[in-house]
């Protein structure tokens, strides 16, 4: 599809609700689901990341939200550009179960079927225990990624309208 | 070199975590071990004491990958049980849903995991690179599977929608139509998978296996049918522990099964072929000619062509399927629980998958026992690998390890099911 046919935004909150922080995904996107301007799709996924690959296909700007691995202090918000350069491994949860969000990117790098623009926020966990809620620190950063991402939608359409 | 050990911590693109430990001396395989250390999952455990409408919820659990194989075999074996009889378009839908199953899985395991061990590349990543259209391919045929999964099964993975006696609810035929679209486009791409598999290269290698698989009277197997084999095996679902025994290894979490008389034999893509060629529609045996695979292929490194086929015919499957569909007058059977063992056996991606439970007069498990196909493949893993080794053990380490590691992907294990990752070791001494 051509650029000029895309949709706007989709935003993608990844993971799984009962699985502790895991959950920080879904929790962005239902906080954004009432909040964002017509036209700026938002979806959850759990499971299997390849799909994403095809969610993608028709969007110019995409952003993702995801946990990430626990490397410096719960809470923290880490803001990717996935069009320059790869996800972390350090950051990213891996599964020997599915493919995750790293191989997945890499995946359409490679077939050349990333979105134009490609965002990650990465928030990292603290513990990703079955049944468990959000821990203090990550429900805290919810809010604020939230926000964060409403003001890049914002900026993302305000320069769609400028080219137009 | 004649004596050496060469050591993997983790073998990548299989289903869950275990490893390989191969030991060489003077020059021979002196020892394989397939060792599984995924934690045990205590899934037969689990089910005992929990109601019999409950076992689909939880046996959907056991496989991120294969969720309606388990479904299949514990929807039939409760069945049984309770001594149910379905309604045609529920046996119909049931096999549709399978049909989603078989293309998903194993277009999954032929581009993303499988393929890159014959082109020499570390991965799909790498592979996507140079070879894009047919991992291309197999996302489309990938998600084509799993429409048709989230249709049946109310999610692709781990779905919600089957039930003891059918579905809790059944599609219209507009809802089928959408999907039979993307499964005509499907067809295509798996006939291109299949002409594109036939080109990789092949090793020269092939076993005197017993294959093992069901067999119906006029189908290729999926929910139903007798389990036989390639040396004369001819039973019901509820014969299956007197034939098969399952045993404790010391490197491995899994049991393996058996053959009671005989030992180790082969589940799976080849099996099913193998001992149901005559099953399929003549335009799916006719591909099966063009790209030169034989009606009985004994080459495990070929089993990635009985792979392609079979997504083909589940292609072409579910749209026959969809083309004679009439939704059911009731969307299940009402069941009525007994005191009762019932068994049943269904065709998962990667072969047979036993069930048995036993239930008291109000549908409460008392027992429940589940053989998961990867557990029934695990002995011939280990001989394949004993073979695979000794004949390339001119091979430098690495080139070693690496045939080793695609020896194992031949039989697409799914580690997780059987324990209920791949660490490879040889030790050349």
């Amino acid at each position: 599809m051509s650029g000029s046919n895309r949709s706007p935004v989709l935003v993608v909150g990844i993971g799984n609700p009962d699985r502790g922080d895991d959950g920080v995904g879904p929790a962005v996107a239902w906080r954004l689901s009432v909040r964002v301007p017509p036209g700026v799709c938002v979806l959850e996924r759990s499971g299997d990341a390849l799909a994403l690959i095809e969610d993608w296909r028709d969007f110019s700007c995409v952003i993702l939200v995801d946990a990430g691995a626990p490397i410096t202090k719960p809470g923290r918000i880490h803001r990717l550009d996935l069009n320059n350069s790869p996800l972390p491994m350090s950051l990213a949860l891996r599964s020997t179960h599915a493919f995750g969000l790293a191989e997945t990117v890499e995946l359409a790098r490679g077939l050349q079927r990333l979105p134009p623009r490609l965002v990650a926020y990465l928030i990292e966990g603290e513990q990703f225990e079955t049944g468990a809620p959000l821990s203090p620190m990550v429900t805290k950063a919810v809010e604020e990624v939230a926000e964060r991402i409403v003001a890049e939608i914002s900026a993302v359409l305000e320069a769609g309208r400028d080219h137009a | 070199m004649a004596n050496r050990t060469i050591k993997v911590d983790y073998i990548a693109r299989v289903e869950g975590e275990s490893s390989l430990d191969l030991r060489v001396r003077n020059g021979a395989v002196e020892a394989v071990h397939l060792s599984i250390f995924e934690p045990p999952r205590f899934f037969e455990a689990l089910l005992r004491g929990r109601g019999y409408m409950e076992v689909l919820d939880i046996v959907a659990r056991i496989c991120g990958i294969c969720p309606i194989a388990y479904q299949m075999s514990g929807v039939h074996a409760i069945e049984d049980a309770l001594g149910m009889a379905i309604d045609a378009p529920i046996r119909a839908l049931r096999r549709l849903f399978y049909c989603g199953e078989w293309i998903q899985s194993h277009s999954l395991h032929i581009a993303m995991l499988h393929a890159p061990d014959f082109l020499g590349y570390p991965d799909a990543i790498a592979m996507a690179r140079d070879h894009g259209e047919a991992v291309e391919r197999a996302l489309a045929l990938k998600k084509a599977g799993n429409e048709l999964i989230r249709l049946l099964g109310g999610r692709e993975i781990h779905p919600i929608n089957a039930r003891i006696g059918g579905f809790y609810r059944v599609p219209n035929r507009a809802e089928l139509m959408p999907v039979s679209e993307a499964l005509k486009r499907a067809r295509d791409q798996a006939i291109e998978t299949l002409r594109w598999a036939a080109g990789l290269p092949f090793p020269e290698f092939a076993r005197d296996y017993e294959f093992v698989a069901l067999r119906h009277p006029d189908e290729y197997p999926m929910n139903e049918g007798r389990i036989v084999s390639s040396a004369g095996l001819d039973i019901a679902a509820a014969d299956y522990e007197t034939e098969f025994i399952e045993r404790q290894v010391p490197h491995s979490t899994a049991l393996h099964c058996v053959l009671r008389e005989r030992g180790a034999y082969l589940v799976g893509p080849m099996a099913r072929y193998a001992l149901n060629r005559g099953r399929l529609p003549s335009e799916i045996r006719a591909l099966a000619d063009e790209v030169g695979l034989e009606p009985v292929c004994r080459n495990p490194f070929r089993s990635i062509l009985v792979r392609a086929l079979e997504v083909v015919y589940a292609c072409d499957e579910a749209l026959r399927l969809i083309a004679a569909y009439e939704p059911p007058v009731r969307p299940f059977v009402p069941a009525k629980p007994r005191a009762a063992e019932g068994h049943a056996c269904t065709e998962a991606p990667r072969g047979i998958l036993y069930h048995r439970y036993n239930l008291d007069a109000d549908g409460t498990i008392l027992e429940a026992s589940l053989v998961p196909p990867t557990a029934q493949n695990q002995g011939v893993i280990e001989e394949d690998l004993r073979e695979v080794a000794n004949a390339a053990l001119d091979l430098e380490d690495e080139a070693l390890q690496a045939r080793c590691e695609q020896s194992i992907r031949n039989h697409d294990p799914c580690i997780s099911c059987a324990a209920h990752f791949l660490k490879l070791q040889v030790h050349r001494a």
